[in-house]
């Protein structure tokens, strides 16, 4: 009898303890609106610009979102941001788990158009507001002719050098064709023993560094006709002669497992002649506080026989996800965060450009990134309204490293087939 | 339920009191390990899209497109590599530290405690460590190998070892022996200090050298310590993941994958390749578990 | 791959009889003197190697951000500040989150694992084969090989990010040790003592609580600490379950630090050292029943 009031009493813990385990799945699901009082709450899920808890995005939006409920007090925005590592991981995760933001911000925008979850563009945005966006990059927010995704932030590449360690190594001038930036890299690194070129093609932003260097040999991600064009003659003529410049010793070694931040921050301490950058690299020298403001140079990237008149663009673009019924709050938030105003504030924190124009035409008096915002005009972006563009980015970003020290044409053939897999 | 009800109350609460007692138990294996299994092979059979949208049923398309990947053969194999030279190499050496450990010297305890440290500490942080003690300008481990003699000059490709896939994946067997080796060694220890001190006394007498008395006498000794040592160590180095993800992310390209990590890097755009890679990757387990029960006689050790 | 290695069944059999005999005397002559000294520099030596990364990461956590990329052994100065600074970068909420997950899953297994462990080890009933190969087999995997099945079953329970998942996934995992290691000390145990307990008009239950929980203290704490080790440096687990920075456990929250256009290595460090230390000082407090309790079992 006891015992079978002693196993009663364990039965009943056991009993609890499958409470705990499913008790929880019952949270409340937090995007969910209540629409019924006429109170709308829209979740927004951006990328996280800031390097610390001192800049972070989440403030950025925050504010945003709260000078919004003010002027619509019956609309809350939800906000989160999340880290650039993370982010498309962590979005992932959302939509497997459905439950999705109302807008997103920071990634690319195709997959959900094909999903069809995905508002137009004309839904969620005033026209006049739709017709500010910067035309370029509003083009590339297009599926079939139709805009989906929404240009948020932009920025153009350029090169970054090093006017001190130019000097040690004898060279007067920025380089501008491919022959002379091989010379000077190599100059770099004989005289002063630091490195010449910075090559960032590890996987966190290969897409990038790869496109600058297609671009200056004619070649480019895709054909004229909008196809994937990875392994064209050009774009392998372009490996081979970075074979031979990071063989030369003029580039870091193994540029293949080499990342952005990681050079970035090298070229902020002085320890590399050249890289291409952002405007993003700016913040980053001041930070480390070894090159002042006239000990570098910002120039147009070299291409193999004149500098580029195309460089590369990108944008980061706001996509509004349906989930029903919050297509009119999504539309007055988005009309709200669209003004100038936010779009300064924006690109002054992170050192980014707008993607409206009407703000890049009060930015284009800023000296320190002119430059960069004379480019966007032309600029050449990536083919993000390819459905499969994240999967070609993923194996571009992996892959094409490699042709560093491969067979420059069986790497990028390896990813021309994978891109034209899905196709 | 029912059936149970029909039973007379006396051999009702017999049958159910080790339910009692070992329910909670049960539910917790059913509830975090035998579902996670059932949840892996459902989405092995699925379709996502790389943005984790749910397409539909996959067939088995998602296990043809994995063993027709080129890159599934190269990573399978190289995942053996790995676990045979991780844990041929962590039994070596803990036999030889578990051996010195075992003598008699001033502040044995002190030293034993240091042993503990790669053990206790999370191998993430051990992993990052690592990388950064191999960074090619400033790593401290590159500084030293410098100082030795061993390296010509920091920043070159020589000094970037993890930038070559081989260098890399030579590194990292060498940080999954380092972490493997505290345990094995407790375990080797355990093993020597169970070994009757008469057995030594006898070999002594016989005037056997210390080698032969290792050889013939200690070593056999050992071997169940260092069969159960084994075992364990094929398992964790299997599912060894921070080590590779923390210092190479399994590059450049795929080429310091692991299984075990190509399941992860698959996750980001493959979802459903990605749940076929880790039914393959438990195949491998329940394969070692097998052999585990086999060897280790484990009826003997329930009885 | 270190903390999780959980002994074999078989290492922890007996533990507690093992425990018992520890210090017995050994009748080896005092080797000469000189032999110990090479002996105990050798120990030293290897010893060192092994504490070196951490001291290195003592080290680095140190160093003003300026000196990050000094190639120097040591700092030239040492910034404290980088410890107190750590604290405004939201890594408060991350150790809260850890020490919930570690500790809650502990408990859990304290709950789960005991009554488990004490009937099989006083009782043979039907089925008890079956359970303890049950036991066995799950010890033999980890949560890496399933990521994939347990980021879809919490998924579908609509716990991601919950720390609650955590807890159940690092309990359910490493709950096999636990009912192992407990297993053999309550096995060790005298019966006499229980029936004893039980005549004297204890329940069973009363008798686990009065007479066998407290002689199988040792064991029970050592089961507890290796299962906290386990639980507070679980990675991959956290990594594909959390999705805001403020549910995530240290292993995940110190990866923030690597951030999109720098690493802010003196911050990761001064973090890993805080995550590191306790677990560090808590594995030297069961480092003897760590030796006792591999011991015998494994060499039958």
């Amino acid at each position: 009898m006891k015992q079978r009031l002693a196993a009663a009493a364990v039965l009943g813990l056991s009993a609890t303890l499958a409470l705990t385990a499913c008790g929880s799945s019952s949270k409340p699901s937090s995007s969910s609106g209540g629409s019924t009082s006429g109170a709308v709450a829209i979740k927004l899920v951006a990328a996280d610009y800031g390097t610390g808890p001192a800049n972070s995005s989440q403030t950025y939006w925050q504010h945003v979102a709260d000078a919004f409920h003010q002027a619509n007090p019956n609309i809350t925005v939800q906000v989160q941001t999340i880290d650039w590592n993370d982010l498309s991981s962590k979005v992932q995760t959302m939509i497997q788990n459905k439950q999705y933001p109302d807008i997103l911000e920071g990634l690319t925008y195709a997959q959900y158009v094909q999903d069809g979850i995905a508002y137009k563009a004309s839904d969620v945005l005033d026209a006049a507001a739709l017709s500010n966006i910067n035309p370029i990059f509003a083009k590339a927010g297009e599926v079939n002719g139709t805009e989906y995704g929404i240009p948020w932030t932009t920025s153009s590449r350029a090169m970054f050098y090093n006017k001190k360690l130019f000097t040690r190594a004898g060279i007067s001038s920025p380089p501008t064709t491919w022959d002379q930036l091989k010379a000077d890299a190599k100059a770099v690194a004989q005289k002063t023993g630091k490195t010449g070129f910075g090559l960032p093609l590890g996987s966190e932003e290969a897409q990038a560094e790869s496109l600058l260097w297609f671009l200056g040999n004619g070649g480019g991600l895709t054909d004229a006709s909008g196809k994937y064009a990875i392994n064209s003659a050009q774009n392998i003529a372009t490996y081979q002669y970075l074979q031979g410049l990071a063989k030369s010793g003029a580039t870091e070694p193994d540029p293949a497992t080499k990342n952005r931040t990681d050079l970035w921050q090298q070229f902020a301490q002085g320890d590399i002649g050249m890289i291409n950058g952002s405007p993003a690299l700016i913040p980053i020298i001041q930070k480390a506080g070894v090159l002042q403001s006239s000990g570098y140079g910002v120039v147009a990237v070299p291409g193999k026989t004149g500098p580029l008149t195309s460089t590369v663009g990108v944008a980061d673009y706001v996509v509004a996800l349906d989930k029903g019924d919050h297509r009119a709050a999504v539309k007055s938030f988005l009309d709200f965060a669209y003004s100038d105003q936010n779009q300064l504030a924006f690109d002054n924190e992170y050192d980014l450009l707008p993607a409206t124009t009407s703000a890049t035409n009060s930015m284009s008096g800023n000296p320190q990134f002119a430059g960069f915002v004379k480019n966007l005009g032309t600029a050449t972006l990536y083919p993000s309204s390819q459905a499969d563009w994240s999967t070609v980015l993923t194996a571009i970003q992996k892959q094409i490293g490699t042709a560093i020290t491969g067979d420059p044409r069986n790497v990028l053939d390896q990813i021309q087939q994978s891109a034209t897999a899905g196709q | 339920m029912s059936s149970l009800s029909n039973l007379p109350p006396r051999r009702l609460g017999r049958a159910a009191a080790p339910l009692g007692w070992l329910g909670p138990a049960i539910a917790l294996i059913g509830f975090a390990v035998l579902w996670p299994v059932y949840e892996m092979f459902r989405i092995s059979f699925q379709h996502y899209s790389p943005d984790g949208f749910l397409l539909g049923s996959a067939g088995f398309r998602n296990y043809t497109k994995l063993f027709q990947d080129p890159n599934f053969g190269p990573i399978m194999l190289r995942s053996l590599l790995w676990v045979g030279a991780v844990v041929g190499l962590t039994m070596l050496v803990s036999l030889g530290v578990a051996q010195l450990f075992n003598q008699r010297f001033p502040g044995r305890r002190v030293a034993r405690w240091a042993l503990i440290a790669p053990w206790a500490a999370s191998v993430m942080m051990t992993a990052i460590i690592f990388r950064w003690m191999l960074d090619p300008n400033t790593g401290a481990l590159n500084l030293l190998l410098r100082d030795l003699g061993l390296l010509s000059k920091l920043g070159t490709s020589q000094a970037d070892w993890l930038g070559r896939p081989d260098a890399a994946f030579a590194w990292m067997i060498a940080v999954a022996v380092f972490v493997s080796v505290p345990f094995s060694t407790y375990t080797i220890l355990a093993g020597l200090q169970t070994v009757p001190a008469e057995v030594y006394e006898a070999a002594e007498i016989d005037g056997a050298s210390p080698s032969r008395t290792y050889l013939a006498v200690t070593l056999p000794l050992l071997r169940p310590a260092i069969l159960v040592a084994t075992l364990i160590n094929v398992m964790n180095v299997f599912n060894s993941f921070p080590i590779i993800w923390e210092m190479t992310r399994g590059g450049p390209g795929y080429e310091t994958n692991t299984s075990t990590v190509y399941m992860f890097n698959l996750k980001q755009n493959f979802i459903g390749q990605s749940a076929s890679m880790s039914v393959v990757n438990f195949a491998v387990i329940v394969a070692m578990v097998l052999v585990f029960l086999r060897v280790s006689n484990w009826k003997k050790e329930v009885a | 791959m270190a903390a999780t290695s959980a002994p074999a069944p078989a290492a922890a059999r007996t533990a507690a009889a093992a425990a018992a005999r520890t210090g017995r005397p050994r009748a080896r002559r005092n080797p000469p003197r000189p032999r110990t000294m090479i002996i105990a520099a050798a120990a030293y030596v290897v010893a060192l190697i092994f504490l070196l990364p951490y001291v290195e990461m003592a080290l680095t956590a140190l160093r003003p951000p300026r000196e990050l990329l000094d190639a120097g052994y040591l700092p030239r100065h040492y910034a404290w500040s980088n410890f107190s600074s750590l604290w405004s970068t939201g890594i408060g909420s991350n150790l809260r989150v850890s020490l919930t997950v570690a500790g809650g899953a502990t408990a859990l297994v304290l709950l789960v694992a005991t009554p488990a462990a004490y009937y099989t080890a006083r009782r043979r009933f039907r089925g008890r084969t079956a359970f303890l190969l049950l036991v066995l087999v799950t010890q033999m995997f980890q949560p890496t090989a399933l990521v994939v099945g347990i980021f879809g079953q919490f998924n579908q329970l609509g716990m991601i990010d919950d720390p609650t998942a955590l807890i159940l996934v690092n309990a359910g995992f490493n709950m096999a040790f636990a009912i192992w290691i407990l297993n053999a000390y309550f096995g060790a145990i005298p019966r006499e003592l229980e029936e004893a307990a039980l005549v004297d008009g204890c329940t069973r239950l009363g008798a686990m609580f009065r007479v066998i929980i407290p002689l199988a203290l040792p064991g029970i704490v050592t089961a507890l600490i290796f299962t906290f080790i386990a639980a507070w440096n679980e990675f991959i687990v956290a990594l594909t379950l959390t999705s805001t920075p403020a549910n995530e456990p240290l292993t995940v929250g110190l990866n923030n630090f690597i951030g999109a256009y720098s690493v802010d290595w003196q911050h990761l460090f001064a973090g890993s050292v805080i995550a590191t230390i306790p677990v560090i000082v808590l594995f030297a407090l069961i480092e003897r029943k760590v030796v006792s309790g591999l011991t015998a079992g494994s060499v039958k």
